[in-house]
């Protein structure tokens, strides 16, 4: 009984250093798409790094009821797009009065939307907007552009979809940044 | 036009489509124009996402993994959720199991009545000569019980009187299904061999007869 007990949690302790050393080898290129993932939907630095760390540890807490290791990436990318959505929705009545705020200055101020920070400010509102479903895909399509089979892997949908995702994402957002574009110079 | 601009015109499109705008001014604007959103479209979401994560990201990661629980595997969780249904389903299963009843042999009663080349019968049905009407339990009564034949298979055959099978047939079974006690049976038979004790049964007198007087109310019982 106590050589039975013994050889299962001998088994038990290298079957916890196996998935330990699985998941370090993830440690290496995770953080990164899940820092961009994060920082595509929340748009900060500081707030991005908090939800990527907060990924990256449920992932760790989780990673051995993960039954395909291999879709790792792709779990990592839904898993923190949805605690980035999360946060974005806590921010609450603060985020509200600061996208009101900009959009009258679009209307209003038309040189300071050729500013570079303007113009960033921008793109983020137009993205903010986008459905969540077509936003994940440009988030993706936009990380190192990958391409469209790389963003259908990573978010989990066959490549048809992926591509009519992205045509309607663009056409949204080109929308969207119409009165942005009169006001660049051309060249 | 909108195809350009969103950077999913298709293959073959884009010559024709910049051969005709260089014949047509106004197409030559709304061009340049789609390839200006197109580009600021992909530049604008591309520096959304430009950045790394801080150099001390990974050591925060690993600390906060130290500090936390550790994962639990998945195989002991799950044997953690099993073993406790696990084991009040054999306490269940002990208990069900020690309250059925049990039938261990013959019960005293019939081991009594075993039939004897000198009285046969006799125990059971004392005066089952003289009425002359004998017949076996396990035989005529199992015509008249269906499971009365389960019951009494292996035990002795009794004769009891004609017409006291059935009753018979069942106090047999309920013997040997433990819901009687057959010591207490013997104790009876021992009691039987005593001469009968009679005892005046009193009896109460019935209600006087109704006077003229009380035909007359209308008896309250029949009023609805």
């Amino acid at each position: 009984m106590d050589a039975l007990a013994a050889s299962l949690s001998k088994s038990a302790v290298s079957h916890d250093e196996s998935l330990e050393r699985e998941f370090e080898q993830r440690l290496a290129d995770c953080p990164k798409l899940a820092y961009r993932v994060a920082l595509g939907v929340l748009h900060n630095a500081a707030e991005a790094e908090d939800v990527a760390q907060e990924a990256m540890l449920r992932a760790y807490r989780s990673f051995n009821r993960l039954r395909e290791r291999e879709r790792f990436r792709a779990w990592l990318v839904r898993l923190t797009f949805r605690l980035a959505l999360d946060r974005v929705r806590s921010k609450g009545r603060r985020e509200r009065h600061e996208r009101a705020a900009m959009e009258e200055r679009c209307e209003t101020s038309i040189e300071h939307l050729v500013t570079s920070r303007e113009f960033e400010r921008q793109v983020a509102r137009a993205l903010d907007e986008l459905p969540e479903k077509l936003r994940i895909v440009m988030v993706l399509a936009a990380i190192e552009g990958y391409n469209t089979r790389e963003v259908a892997n990573l978010a989990g949908l066959p490549e048809g979809t992926v591509k009519s995702r992205l045509f309607l994402a663009r056409k949204k957002l080109a929308e969207s940044l119409q009165c942005l574009v009169k006001n660049i110079p051309v060249g | 036009m909108t195809d350009a601009a969103i950077g999913e015109l298709r293959a073959g499109r884009e010559p024709e489509l910049l051969s005709h705008a260089m014949e047509c001014e106004p197409c030559r604007e709304a061009l340049s124009h789609a390839m200006r959103v197109r580009e600021l479209v992909e530049r604008g979401v591309e520096s959304l996402v430009e950045g790394e994560p801080s150099p001390q990201f990974v050591a925060h990661l690993r600390r906060h993994i130290a500090q936390g629980p550790r994962p639990v595997e998945f195989y002991w969780a799950r044997w953690a959720l099993v073993a406790p249904g696990a084991l009040a389903l054999a306490l269940l299963l002990i208990l069900v199991i020690g309250r059925m009843p049990r039938y261990n042999g013959p019960s005293p009663i019939t081991s009594r009545l075993k039939p004897s080349p000198s009285s046969p019968g006799v125990a059971a049905a004392p005066d089952a000569t003289r009425l002359n009407a004998r017949a076996s339990v396990s035989g005529r009564a199992s015509e008249s019980l269906p499971h009365a034949h389960k019951a009494t298979a292996g035990l002795p055959h009794i004769i009891v009187p004609e017409g006291q099978l059935i009753a018979a047939a069942r106090l047999s079974e309920a013997i040997n299904s433990g819901r009687v006690d057959g010591t207490q049976l013997v104790v009876t038979q021992r009691d039987a061999d005593k001469p009968l004790e009679v005892n005046p049964i009193e009896i109460t007198p019935l209600d006087p007869p109704p006077t003229p007087d009380d035909e007359e109310k209308p008896a309250a019982s029949t009023e609805f």
